[in-house]
């Protein structure tokens, strides 16, 4: 069974531009031909999808090992825990009807069947490694279409149930941390950047979430008429380089003008989790954020960047109660993320 | 604001019916009621039977799925391939809203496709690559992006 608490994803410091993009997604929407789209298929013909995906996986083995989950044998927790880790979706854990998900070992690409496309095949890499998560996803996908025909149409593209991901079904997203633009109050440029490219931008859990840790979300709005390559590169060559640009000119525009300032925020973020006795999941991303930006500064060198993406996880309250006890009360998380937050980055 | 049942404009001609106890609404814009054959200048009533005229024919739904236009503005979602074909027309201006005004695709292709579709993509896609030399002048790329064409073309002429 999967380790659900692997952490390779969340080594940034190593990872292409890791001080400001902490991870890259892709994901493609898919349809089986022949079938109904899966708000209105049957729970026979789900069935037969979902058996049609299995067989297929077992098929991509080569090179690329997935574990096959039915998502009614996976208990309540691994579901979540999946969730926090963008794995799975809500929706696909909430539906009704058969289905699954195939999930690497290494915890970087899944496939979700019967969520609200018949396939969802994603990959996550940590930093921006957009071209390499695309080409996993490419692979993952023409693996798959050998054994399964697609619903395509000439004109529209792969055929989703939302218009919104017809074309290329194609969705690329970065993971960034933006702390400097936000102390220095200049986060309406990315906005701005964001609404000139049709992109759009979300919080750390996607859509309709809080900016949590001054972490973002951007991903491409339209995916048809372009090739994925025009996609990809909207992201990774014309809005991630004045980002990161910016974000950085921020930070040192901080250390320059506002030092003690900054270090302020950094080292309270440190006290509030050295001492805190509770810890909301909001104050707890906060302060790792803030201690972020004090490692990836150089403004505090003895703790480590890379269990600090870790802590952005492993704080939310599914992994909260997989370190300590599954039965865990919800009113008890805060207390336990403090001590699991400490024991996390070694404070 | 109620929008019209057929596409997302404000709807200004309501219809509210009970048929076997069941109320039943129609809500079209200006344009679908003149499409629908309403007589706009006429008095409320005689705008309220030309509906229930209109409405005896069924509405309109996909023929592999039973989805309707009302069904998708419900769920935001649509029922099968076959309701790309069955509702082109009304689903022509919202792919075109959220698709920055692209409606055709361009890029990777399934394995499955006949020659002459994957030929026509590819013509497509070509095409695109061509402009894009054309306009950053760079003329030997663009001329062997011809050829290309070319050459696909007269394959599709054999």
């Amino acid at each position: 069974m999967i380790d659900p608490t692997h952490n390779q994803l969340f080594s940034s410091a190593e990872a292409p531009f890791g001080d400001v993009v902490l991870s890259s997604r892709a994901r493609l929407a898919r349809n089986l031909d022949g079938f109904p789209f899966v708000n209105k298929s049957s729970g026979d013909d789900c069935a037969e999808v979902t058996e049609l995906l299995r067989k297929a996986s077992i098929e991509v083995e080569d090179g690329i090992s997935l574990d096959w989950i039915p998502i009614d044998e996976l208990d309540e927790l691994r579901a979540q825990l999946f969730v926090e880790r963008h794995l799975v979706s809500s929706k696909l854990i909430n539906n009704q009807y058969p289905r699954a998900v195939a999930i690497g070992k290494e915890l970087i690409r899944s496939v979700m069947v019967n969520e609200e496309d018949h396939i969802r095949i994603q990959c996550i890499r940590p930093g921006l490694q957009l071209s390499a998560v695309f080409d996993d996803v490419y692979d993952l996908d023409k693996r798959l279409n050998e054994s399964i025909s697609y619903a395509f149409h000439k004109d529209l593209g792969y055929l989703t149930a939302c218009p919104t991901n017809l074309g290329t079904g194609a969705r690329f997203s970065v993971m960034v941390h933006l702390p400097g633009l936000k102390i220095v109050k200049d986060l309406g440029r990315i906005q701005n950047a964001c609404k000139a490219m049709s992109l759009a931008i979300r919080g750390f859990q996607g859509e309709g979430s809080k900016a949590l840790g001054d972490i973002y979300q951007v991903s491409n709005q339209v995916t048809l008429g372009y090739t994925e390559e025009e996609l990809l590169s909207l992201i990774a060559d014309q809005f991630l380089p004045p980002v990161i640009d910016w974000e950085r000119k921020a930070r040192m525009h901080i250390i320059e003008t506002n030092a003690a300032e900054l270090d302020d925020r950094i080292y309270r973020a440190i006290g509030t989790i050295k001492t805190a006795r509770l810890l909301s999941l909001e104050e707890a991303m906060q302060c790792l954020g803030h201690i972020r930006l004090g490692i990836a500064t150089n403004r505090i060198n003895d703790i480590d960047i890379n269990l600090v993406n870790q802590s952005f996880i492993n704080i939310q309250p599914a992994h909260v109660k997989w370190h300590s006890d599954s039965q865990l009360p919800e009113t008890d998380i805060p207390k336990v993320r403090c001590e699991l937050i400490r024991e996390l980055l070694h404070l | 604001m109620t929008t019209c049942d057929l596409c997302d404009k404000p709807a200004i001609y309501h219809d509210v019916r009970i048929v076997n106890n069941v109320p039943n609404t129609v809500h079209l814009c200006k344009e679908h009621a003149i499409e629908a054959g309403i007589d706009i200048a006429q008095s409320d009533f005689s705008v309220v039977l030309k509906i229930q005229e209109q409405s005896k024919s069924p509405i309109k739904s996909c023929p592999d799925c039973g989805m309707t236009i009302p069904d998708y503005k419900k769920a935001t979602l649509l029922g099968c391939p076959t309701c790309y074909e069955t509702f082109s027309g009304e689903l022509d201006g919202v792919i075109k809203r959220v698709q920055n005004n692209k409606s055709e695709h361009i890029g990777s292709c399934p394995n499955q496709l006949g020659e002459s579709t994957q030929r026509e993509l590819l013509i497509r896609n070509l095409l695109k690559e061509l402009n894009e030399a054309v306009q950053t002048e760079a003329y030997e790329k663009a001329a062997v992006i011809r050829d290309q064409i070319k050459t696909l073309h007269e394959q599709k002429d054999d």
